[in-house]
């Protein structure tokens, strides 16, 4: 049980003045429901609605037609795409992220010359953000002439890279994994430091070393911190778009349903409340499912090891 | 446990490896905002001439980077002192239970990770309350108790006696005042490093300026860059110099307070 659910002896005063902290506890409580969780909940109820953002046009509820319409209508094969596309950006993206993430974070636990400036340089893209990191990555993938076209060049090939159907979405996940691989190495990092050195030793003279002692002691020394990262980039993953926003803007089969979401609401060409909502609850479905699962899975592994 | 030889050279490789994809980017932009257009077509990829700073102050006028950045300033500023002000009144009594249902509010406060995007119906309300296109309405839609702000005091606050909240009650010491004047010298540690991520994510932020600041006028770095982008598409030597003027400020604060990051803080994600 969480030492948190006990309801501490207070010091500060008895009569109205016990109730200040919980009088100044809703100032925040008060932001996040109306602001956050409250609009989560109201997606439920939108999604049966043909709500619009046309100022003045009256909403009806229409029961299950906008689910109806994301899995018949005519674009309905899109829809497929799309969620097809969540999936692998997220399988893509969490499972390189987080392996390329942990190999580097045991590399980097050893002394290494500069290690301090190694760590904040993959760190870096987090600083940076999403407009910057994307329209640099633009600017490497140009491709009239870029660097990465004159390689490619080089072998006799070229590519459109953003603006090409086959690999712009592979190209979106590739900086997408660039961008936050420093965040979950530094969390692991984190794990990683925590571990005592006696325990390797120990380990050493009863013959774990190598992939043995990272096998043994390492992993599951830092379960809570694979666990973290999971389910971070396994909810990130999925509810991502602002990075297909700079680098496609959902062009070039590139869109996800977390795009899709805003595509229908503020897109353009749609303010599609009602239909936005519906994919809302479509993805949230998906972030329940996955994240649970990872949850139950890693938690378990925790306690077993 | 002494490695060999192999072991040492192949780790740096790797480390080489990865620093030339992690710098390289960085150092090509700075070539091409160096350039001339007519150089850039001539040769995207060949070294600049010469180091044409010109360049920026161009970029600088044309881009109205000093109108974007002193919005980015003003909302970045507001929103992380709130946010910190709020996370601290929400962290400390939850952390210490001196509320009724503290493990419940933690809880209730951690589920907007699991729950549907609130976009859509956050976006009317918005409307209703007349904060569309306002700066104070960006701003709290910025400004959270519930972040990651608040998990690292939830944490840290464990660490600081029980003993120290009874000493200053004795002493006459209220609530709000023991909250501001004792409790937050003492958790600097963690605030800053709840400032530093809450800062970067407001500043980096481009999804609600864009839903929510349509007038070109309150546009943060993030939402004018990008339309900077849709102006001088092809100029890129302009669009880099641009990059530069939005990205210098953050490595150079990034240098400084890196290791509140990066040393052992996100620890308070795994404590949490």
């Amino acid at each position: 049980m969480r030492d948190t659910e006990v309801y501490a002896m207070y010091p500060f005063g008895k009569g109205m003045a016990r109730h200040l902290p919980f009088l100044l506890l809703m100032i925040p409580t008060a932001l996040y429901v109306l602001f956050g969780f409250g609009p989560s909940l109201v997606t439920v109820v939108f999604s049966f609605t043909d709500a619009t953002g046309i100022p003045g046009t009256e909403w009806h509820f229409i029961g299950w037609e906008n689910y109806r319409t994301f899995f018949t209508a005519s674009n309905a094969d899109d829809q497929m795409k799309a969620i097809g596309r969540s999936l692998y950006f997220a399988f893509a993206v969490v499972l390189i992220q987080n392996a390329v993430a942990l190999f580097v974070a045991v590399l980097l636990n050893r002394k290494l010359k500069g290690d301090v400036f190694y760590r904040a340089t993959l760190f870096l893209p987090v600083v940076l953000g999403v407009t910057v990191s994307g329209l640099i990555w633009q600017l490497m993938f140009n491709p009239m002439g870029g660097p990465v076209q004159r390689i490619l060049k080089m072998f006799g090939t070229s590519s459109n890279f953003f603006g090409s159907y086959e690999v712009a979405f592979d190209l979106i996940i590739f900086v997408q994994i660039w961008m936050y691989m420093g965040y979950s190495m530094t969390i692991f990092l984190a794990g990683l430091q925590s571990i005592p050195r006696d325990l390797y030793e120990a380990g050493y003279i009863d013959g774990a070393k190598g992939w043995t002692a990272f096998r043994h002691i390492t992993y599951p020394m830092i379960a809570p911190a694979v666990t973290v990262n999971m389910l971070l980039s396994i909810i990130g993953a999925l509810q991502t778009f602002d990075i297909i926003y700079v680098l496609t803007g959902g062009k070039f089969e590139t869109s996800t349903l977390a795009w899709n979401v805003f595509a229908a609401a503020f897109g353009s060409t749609s303010a599609d409340y009602g239909r936005a909502s519906a994919i809302g609850m479509i993805q949230f479905v998906f972030v329940l499912i996955f994240a649970v699962t990872a949850m139950v899975y890693f938690r378990k592994r925790e306690v077993e090891l | 446990m002494r490695e060999s030889y192999a072991a040492t050279t192949s780790r740096y490789g790797v480390v080489l490896l990865l620093m030339v994809l992690y710098l390289f980017p960085l150092f090509y932009l700075v070539n091409v905002a160096m350039k001339t257009q007519f150089e850039y077509l001539a040769d995207p990829v060949a070294l600049a001439k010469s180091i044409r700073l010109s360049n920026f102050a161009e970029a600088w006028k044309l881009g109205n980077f000093a109108d974007y950045l002193w919005n980015s300033i003003f909302y970045t500023t507001s929103a992380t002192v709130l946010t910190l002000i709020v996370s601290l009144i929400a962290a400390f009594p939850i952390s210490r239970g001196y509320v009724r249902f503290s493990g419940f509010f933690y809880t209730f406060f951690l589920i907007s990770l699991f729950l549907p995007n609130p976009l859509v119906p956050q976006f009317a309300l918005m409307n209703e309350l007349g904060l569309y296109n306002t700066q104070i309405g960006y701003i709290l839609l910025r400004t959270s108790g519930t972040g990651i702000a608040f998990l690292l005091i939830v944490g840290y606050v464990k660490s600081i006696s029980r003993e120290l909240d009874e000493a200053a009650a004795i002493d006459g010491c209220g609530y709000i005042r023991y909250l501001f004047t004792i409790l937050l010298p003492l958790t600097k540690p963690v605030l800053a490093t709840g400032a530093i991520l809450t800062a970067i994510q407001t500043w980096n932020d481009i999804i609600l300026p864009v839903i929510y600041l349509s007038d070109p006028g309150l546009a943060p770095v993030t939402k004018g860059l990008f339309a900077f982008r849709g102006q001088y598409l092809n100029n890129w030597p302009m669009l880099a110099c641009g990059i530069i003027i939005v990205a210098a400020p953050l490595i150079l604060l990034y240098a400084f307070v890196q290791r509140y990051i990066v040393d052992g803080a996100l620890a308070g994600a795994l404590k949490a």
